[in-house]
């Protein structure tokens, strides 16, 4: 946008950049350091003797993949039922899923927390997953629908005309073109459930069923505030997601603006 | 439509019982809940933190609202500019979106702490006079707060400019600069109209955002000191978990939900107006 045709103007620029990028990663390296403060890579050795790593990660990964299959499987038919379906009074259907996109989780920790207990589903996976999917539907509904939306009419009066029923036409009409959507929907949903504190905080108690963005709570009481340990915990936390991000850069900005541009 | 019996069902469910519960005064255990209509509300509006909590979260949202969008869209510039190393200054300002706030909030403790390394910096690049307990005292506590959330989103605003203006046509901006026009200019009158459709769909998240922190704040200072980081959300919390007033918690999340609807609502029209004046 800038046009920066000789030397000076261009290192400029340059610098300019730099000094904005400044407190992005001042946080970063305040992170990997403090963790090595004080007994340096034994820090990390402590966290992970303890050995709660592992079912905490367990649990994230569970939480996710679940919320993500459900969000997915859902979010298509009601898309294409939203869009393609003979629905009486589908507008009104839409617009009260939508609304619910104003949502405050915390609005409903109260009530969940007395169903979950009613149901008996306290303390295990659904408890969370349940909400977690239920609040990333209406977001995910919205985009998928305008999405189906642009796929013509035509193909699926042919695909009736050859004999094709419904189910038959959202298996080989709407899941593979739905591609491109469909990985926007998985990165939103897996940000939207890997990163979930306040359910999680809630609902689950037992310390084995307990995802990662609970583990440096957990390590603050472990290590009695030992800030390097729980420094440590956090990295270990956060190279996961960073991984995951740098291996599928595009897919992730592409996922995430998907969701925010009407 | 299994989608919308789970939205619908469990999303719906909670918001018909907590209206039920905003109008009881219940522990949330005691078998004989007593009903008190709507005292709850009255009590509400009389509520100097409820009042506090309102105000934290206008300012709140104006300031992280200009600064993420003004940030995030001089970044995309930059970035559409040819500098070098590009790609590693997108991958440092989008790694904040993805790492989950709940992380990263002991390393902020231990940064903005009295003995933590911002204060340590400070003294070395000779500002010590600026260190202070960030967190401790009630004036910067919101600043930090603030500070936080936009470090968190600025990723989200820059890769979303970045993309609007990949879609501006390289023409008219090669034709305001033969008409003779400086780099500012084109900027403010030809890039900035041109992206104005993601300026209001980032308003419109932040409003939400604003009305849902919980996360941060919660994490962070916990709502102090002395209720100086107070948002809805962790005020909500408090009193509906630790302190047990489930009915007196469900009428402020009901408060929370009409304005969260408001909120949205007031920002989609005023998008919609301008669009049929201006003529977009």
């Amino acid at each position: 946008m800038f046009e920066a045709r000789r030397l000076p103007a261009k290192l400029i620029l340059q610098l300019i950049v730099t000094l904005m990028i400044v407190p992005y990663l001042f946080p970063l390296i305040v992170m990997v350091q403090g963790s090595l403060a004080g007994e340096g890579v034994g820090n990390y050795r402590a966290v992970f003797e303890v050995g709660a790593i592992g079912t905490f990660f367990k649990s994230s990964v569970i939480i996710s993949a679940s919320t993500i299959l459900i969000v997915y499987v859902l979010t298509m038919l009601a898309a294409f039922g939203f869009s393609k379906l003979h629905i009486r009074r589908k507008e009104i259907y839409f617009w009260m899923i939508l609304a619910a996109l104003t949502l405050p989780e915390v609005v409903l920790l109260t009530p969940l927390f007395a169903t979950t207990l009613a149901l008996g589903v306290y303390d295990t996976y659904w408890a969370v997953v349940l909400p977690l999917a239920a609040l990333q539907i209406p977001f995910t509904v919205l985009i998928a629908r305008r999405f189906v939306d642009g796929v013509p009419d035509a193909l699926f009066d042919a695909a009736r005309i050859d004999g094709a029923g419904t189910f038959t036409a959202f298996r080989y009409i709407v899941l593979p073109m739905t591609r491109p959507i469909a990985a926007a929907i998985v990165v939103l949903t897996l940000i939207g459930s890997w990163n979930a504190y306040l359910l999680p905080l809630v609902l689950i108690q037992d310390p084995a069923q307990q995802t990662v963005t609970l583990l440096p709570q957990f390590f603050v009481s472990q290590f009695s505030n030992d800030q390097t340990k729980v420094l440590a915990s956090a990295v270990i936390t956060a190279i996961p997601e960073i991984v995951a991000y740098l291996c599928l850069q595009g897919l992730f900005e592409r996922g995430l603006s998907a969701g925010a541009i009407k | 439509m299994p989608a919308f019996v789970l939205v619908v069902g469990i999303l719906y469910y909670c918001i018909g019982e907590t209206g039920y519960l905003s109008t009881l005064d219940w522990d949330g255990t005691s078998p004989t809940p007593t009903s008190v209509g709507l005292g709850n509300y009255e009590q509400i509006l009389q509520d100097p933190i409820f009042w506090q909590a309102i105000w934290h979260t206008v300012i709140f949202f104006i300031v992280t609202f200009t600064a993420q969008t003004a940030i995030g869209f001089v970044f995309a510039a930059l970035l559409h500019s040819k500098v070098k190393l590009g790609t590693l200054y997108k991958v440092i300002v989008f790694t904040p979106v993805v790492i989950a706030p709940a992380t990263m909030a002991p390393v902020f403790r231990q940064m903005f702490a009295a003995d933590g390394q911002l204060n340590w910096t400070l003294d070395h690049i000779g500002l010590g006079f600026l260190s202070q307990p960030w967190l401790a005292q009630s004036s910067t506590a919101m600043p930090v707060i603030m500070f936080i959330t936009v470090w968190n989103f600025t990723g989200l605003t820059f890769v979303l400019y970045y993309a609007a203006m990949g879609q501006i046509d390289p023409e008219t901006l090669e034709a305001a600069r033969t008409d003779g026009a400086s780099n500012i200019r084109t900027l403010v009158s030809i890039v900035w109209p041109g992206v104005r459709g993601t300026t209001v769909a980032l308003g419109m998240l932040s409003v939400i955002g604003a009305l849902k922190t919980f996360d941060v704040p919660y994490l962070v200072t916990i709502g102090g000191p002395n209720y100086a980081t107070e948002f809805l959300g962790t005020y909500i919390y408090r009193i509906s978990i630790p302190s047990a007033h489930v009915g007196y918690g469900a009428a402020l999340s009901i408060m929370l939900l009409i304005l969260a609807l408001v909120g949205a609502i007031a920002v989609a029209v005023r998008a919609n107006r301008k669009d049929s004046e201006t003529g977009v």
